[in-house]
């Protein structure tokens, strides 16, 4: 308990010697150093070594500089895994932004009890781990099985092969999508009801229509909530791992589908790990450039 | 049938009786090492744990201790990770033969020859011990179990159409001809698994095709030989006129169609026929049979090959190797181990008197009971000794593994020829394996 | 009041399209659970089977290798209930530290800590395997909640919180009254930040609850494992060579494992939805 001492005579206060913040900060620094830094450290001292064999046996691990560097950037196979992530990211971030926010919206414009169900429902699809997802639409995917085939069938349509590999893209954009909208809509849900009841008030005393109502005070007000989403979908995009992933043993899903799963294969199927430190590193500059683009884009954009 | 069931419960009562204790049938295990030993064992054979108590009974100075990764992959990326790291690995592991020698290379298997393993290759039916000792010299792991090929039909759905389970690969084309014929194309004779490579590579085993040879210092690989191109060829043709099917192996849509009766024939290995009781259960209940693969030209003598099927690799970092050694000779070998794998995990033994073992001929039992009370270990037996010996992988094969769906895919899409495939195959495989440091060609 | 009563029909159709498309796999699970194998392949998936097989289900889901499903069951809570308390506090200390405070080098760290982020964890097996090793913390208990701790975006939001919910000006005036920095901290500023308390802690015990590859990593025991990495081999196992398939048990024991996620967010869900608002609007 702070114990006041009334009879003293007020003294300024005592400045937090320079220490302080780092006490504060210690639990989360030692960890993180251990357990992120060194890590992260130690692939890209990997990411410097090449194999060398000579005849048979264990390969020898021999400096090789920018070497896995230079192959990365000549690496096909990762290059168009980068495009795969690419054509993902454009097709599927703005969609599921879209129906996120759209859904806050319609969510937002009456309070009653159905709210509260909507709300749970939306939001279940992120609980489900990923083994069980993969399961599940494993079956919703299946050629012959698949109910929306077999409703399509029925309305005279053909199949779609959703585990085919031009396909199969997009098939893990709607996992990803079904995962994450209902997440990413109650973040955007909860930042419109903190929106002050008064600001509305006013805004209908001046005869604005809902319509003008959403443009003018609650997107606005939205912009700091979607940016927010926006970053963590590009961050969450550029490692696309666990969706395709579980795909795999139900049809052909090429190796680079995206780059994460490619790097993982690098290393855990070639054996090759300073190869994929060096391509994880790669998708970090790039994840970090990507998302820096957008902040400095979008900030200023709100100037304007 | 009264009488194999009675001798098949006082088999397994004697192996109650006697388990752990060295039944007449076991060869002579080296002698176990002198005081406490734990061994740590990473396999996903279901039911291991209580053989492995048997195993402890028998050497009560030696405790295992059992660990299921799950199966292939996962255990994989461990296994290869800890022997990277130089430690934590375990001392013993389960692996698939094609992907012995990926682990040979990263110098993290001990070399059992040194222990005396050789002493045992006369128990295991020949062709597994040439995939754990691809030198003849040097053994890098005790066959466990194996999958050799026998085609498995649907009897009724042939005999509907009228057609007798073929016995050479132009019957077989001609009854999937007929079979689309008579039943308007909803009926397939057979069906092609266009992602697994070791599928393909076992139907071209059996032909005598080589995918991978040691050469001296070097290798040789060649994915697109002669018996590849005439197996995918043969294939193709089927695929595109519709008289074969490419529904993907282990899915809903194939035990669905299977069950159905809408494919009537398959290619399976050894441990196939208990995934096909489990999966259809009571759909095509009895109705299943197994034959001999067709052979290319009518003989007596069957050529097979095989998918999948592991093995008991010891990692270098063991520090009870000779103990490891015990444990994987006996876990592989004596009939305990034997009856108990293939009961609980449908492992198809590699040890030669395994084949016998009165265990796998349980008709009451499925997978013999799902198909109709046959004997199918014998087919699969007679197959096992027809397998071919010197097939060889090559420690880039998990590489060639998935490579081979995405030439797979080009040709069913109609962008590349089977040839032009395979040649694909051969390529990229190959600029790979150079990439990993190897002096390929 | 802005917000009506009743949603127009328009909106409810809206909502209810979406629902569906949310729930409709779920469905799939719910109808899954009382099939055995032979009816999962042969019959239509959104629709019961003729016989009900959960009872079946159940008792292989919790016999399995002597009853292993419920050590995993057991594990999971203390990994993310563990993992979860422990981010709380060291994320609200750490947040704390970069809200009320003015050091060098803030901003490059704070800066640091986001970026990692940016580095996909696939690549790091090896590293943090040898981590681990040389720290003695192979298949520990400690091994799965050590690195769960530190969560850069659970520091991310809750800085956000600390800025948002607690005034400088406070600060302050309790020096002023002679209060130490720990007790400020404490006794003042924790209580301001209840929602980010528990936002953050939701999203670690989520995270760690579905938590599969640091597991994979870090142990090598099947007692030790969590049900997401036990129910993946099962799956695994299932999947592979020709053993008795159980997709309708591992379907049953993850619509269990997910039950306590469910009940997380219908309790604490309130909390969380407005402390995440807080943050986010402020961001």
């Amino acid at each position: 308990m702070v114990v006041s001492r009334p009879y003293l005579p007020r003294t300024p206060a005592v400045k937090p010697s320079r220490g302080t913040p780092w006490l504060f900060l210690s639990p989360f620094l030692v960890l993180f150093t251990l357990f992120y830094i060194a890590p992260v450290m130690y692939a890209g001292y990997l990411s410097l070594f090449i194999k060398k064999r000579a005849g048979f046996g264990a390969a020898k691990e021999v400096f090789g500089g920018m070497a896995n560097y230079v192959r990365a950037f000549q690496d096909t196979e990762f290059l168009s895994s980068l495009l795969n992530i690419l054509k993902f990211g454009v097709v599927q971030i703005p969609i599921m932004m879209l129906v996120a926010t759209a859904l806050a919206l319609v969510l937002d414009a009456a309070k009653n009890r159905l709210q509260g169900v909507f709300r749970t429902a939306f939001y279940l699809p992120y609980t489900i781990p990923s083994v069980i997802a993969g399961l599940l639409w494993g079956y919703l995917y299946s050629k012959n099985l698949s109910p929306f085939n077999q409703i399509v069938t029925a309305l005279g349509g053909g199949r779609v092969d959703f585990l085919g590999s031009d396909i199969v893209l997009w098939s893990i954009a709607n996992i990803v999508t079904w995962t994450w909208t209902g997440y990413n809509m109650i973040t955007l849900y909860a930042a419109l009801q903190n929106i002050p009841t008064d600001l509305y008030e006013a805004a209908r005393i001046d005869g604005a229509s809902p319509w003008q109502l959403t443009r003018d005070i609650k997107l606005p007000l939205l912009k700091p909530s979607l940016l927010l989403v926006l970053i963590f979908s590009i961050i969450g995009t550029m490692q696309v791992f666990a969706e395709p992933f579980v795909l795999r043993p139900l049809g052909y899903v090429p190796d680079n589908i995206t780059p994460n799963t490619y790097l993982y294969l690098v290393a855990s199927r070639d054996g090759n790990f300073s190869y994929a430190a060096t391509l994880a590193i790669l998708l970090a500059i790039f994840t970090f450039l990507m998302s820096a683009v957008f902040l400095r884009f979008t900030r200023r954009g709100g100037e304007l | 049938m009264k009488k194999p069931q009675l001798k098949t419960a006082l088999l397994s009562l004697s192996a109650l009786l006697f388990a752990g204790s060295a039944l007449a049938a076991d060869p002579a295990f080296p002698k176990a090492p002198a005081g406490k030993v734990t061994l740590e064992v990473w396999s996903w054979v279901p039911g291991l744990d209580k053989t492995v108590a048997a195993f402890e009974k028998a050497y009560p100075n030696i405790d295992v201790k059992v660990t299921n990764l799950g199966g292939g992959p996962q255990t994989y990326t461990k296994l290869l990770t800890t022997l990277k790291a130089g430690t934590g690995a375990p001392d013993v592991a389960q692996v698939e033969y094609g992907f012995v020698p990926s682990f040979v290379d990263t110098g993290g298997l001990a070399d059992l020859s040194t222990l005396g393993a050789n002493n045992y290759k006369k128990y295991f039916v020949p062709w597994t011990w040439g995939q754990v000792s691809p030198d003849g010299k040097a053994v890098f792991a005790i066959p466990q179990d194996t999958g050799p090929f026998a085609m498995v039909y649907r009897d009724d759905v042939l005999k509907k159409y009228g057609i007798a389970a073929p016995k050479t690969w132009a019957e077989y084309e001609k009854a999937a001809a007929t079979m689309y014929t008579k039943s308007g194309g909803k009926v397939k004779m057979g069906n092609f698994y266009a992602t697994f490579a070791p599928w393909f590579m076992a139907l071209a085993w059996a032909d005598g095709g080589q995918f991978f040879k040691r050469d001296g210092d070097s290798w040789v690989q060649t994915l697109n030989n002669p018996s590849a191109k005439k197996v995918l060829n043969y294939w193709y043709g089927m695929i595109k006129k519709g008289h074969v099917g490419t529904i993907q192996a282990f899915t809903a849509d194939y035990w669905n169609a299977a069950g159905a009766g809408q494919v009537a024939s398959n290619f399976e290995a050894a441990w196939g026929p208990g995934g096909y009781a489990g999966s259809m259960k009571d759909k095509g209940a009895g109705l299943w049979r197994a034959a001999n693969i067709p052979q290319w030209t009518a003989s007596n003598t069957v050529k097979s090959g095989n998918w999948g099927g592991s093995s008991s690799v010891v990692t270098a970092q063991s520090k009870n190797k000779q103990a490891a050694l015990l444990f994987s000779l006996w876990l592989n070998l004596s009939e305990t181990a034997i009856s108990q794998n293939w009961t609980n995990g449908g492992l198809f033994p590699a040890s030669d008197a395994g084949l016998d073992f009165a265990i796998l001929k349980d008709k009451t039992k499925n997978p013999s009971k799902f198909f109709g009370g046959q004997d199918i270990s014998s087919v699969y037996a007679t197959a096992s000794r027809g397998v071919n010996v010197n097939f060889q992988w090559a420690p880039w094969f998990p590489f060639a593994n998935d490579n081979f769906n995405k030439q797979m895919d080009l040709m069913l899409k109609g962008k590349l020829t089977p040839n032009q495939a395979l040649d694909a195959w051969q390529r990229e495989t190959l600029a790979e394996a150079k990439k990993q440091g190897y002096t390929a060609r | 009041m802005v917000r009506k009563e009743k949603f127009t029909p328009l909106q409810i159709l809206a909502l209810t399209l979406f629902a569906i498309y949310a729930l409709l796999p779920l469905w799939w699970v719910i109808v899954t659970i009382f099939k055995d194998n032979g009816q999962l392949f042969s019959t239509f998936g959104l629709w019961f089977g003729n016989k009900s097989y959960l009872s079946e289900n159940l008792n292989t889901l919790f016999t399995r290798q002597d009853g292993i499903f419920t050590r995993w069951a057991v594990n999971s809570i203390v990994y993310a209930g563990t993992t979860a308390l422990g981010s709380v506090v060291v994320s609200a200390m750490a947040g704390y530290a970069f809200s009320a405070y003015e050091f060098k080098g803030k901003d490059a760290l704070f800066g640091l800590i986001l970026a990692t982020i940016m580095v996909p964890s696939t690549a790091l097996v090896l590293p943090l395997f040898l981590m681990m090793q040389k720290m003695g913390l192979l298949n520990t208990y400690w091994a799965v909640i050590l690195p769960g701790l530190v969560n850069p975006f659970g520091l991310y939001l809750m800085r956000l919180f600390w800025d948002a919910g607690f005034p400088k000006d406070l600060m302050e005036a309790a020096r002023i009254d002679g209060a130490g920095e720990w007790t400020i901290f404490q006794r003042l500023g924790l209580p301001l930040v209840r929602g980010g308390l528990v936002t953050v802690g939701l999203f670690a015990f989520v995270a760690a609850w579905n938590n599969f590859f640091l597991p994979l990593v870090a142990v090598s025991r099947e007692d030790l494992f969590p049900l997401t990495l036990g129910l993946s081999v099962w799956n695994q196992t299932s999947s592979s060579s020709g053993q008795e398939p159980i997709y309708t048990v591992i379907v049953l024991g993850s619509l269990i494992s997910i039950l306590p996620l469910v009940l997380a967010f219908l309790t604490l869900g309130r909390y969380w939805q407005g402390g995440l608002a807080n943050g986010a609007v402020k961001g």
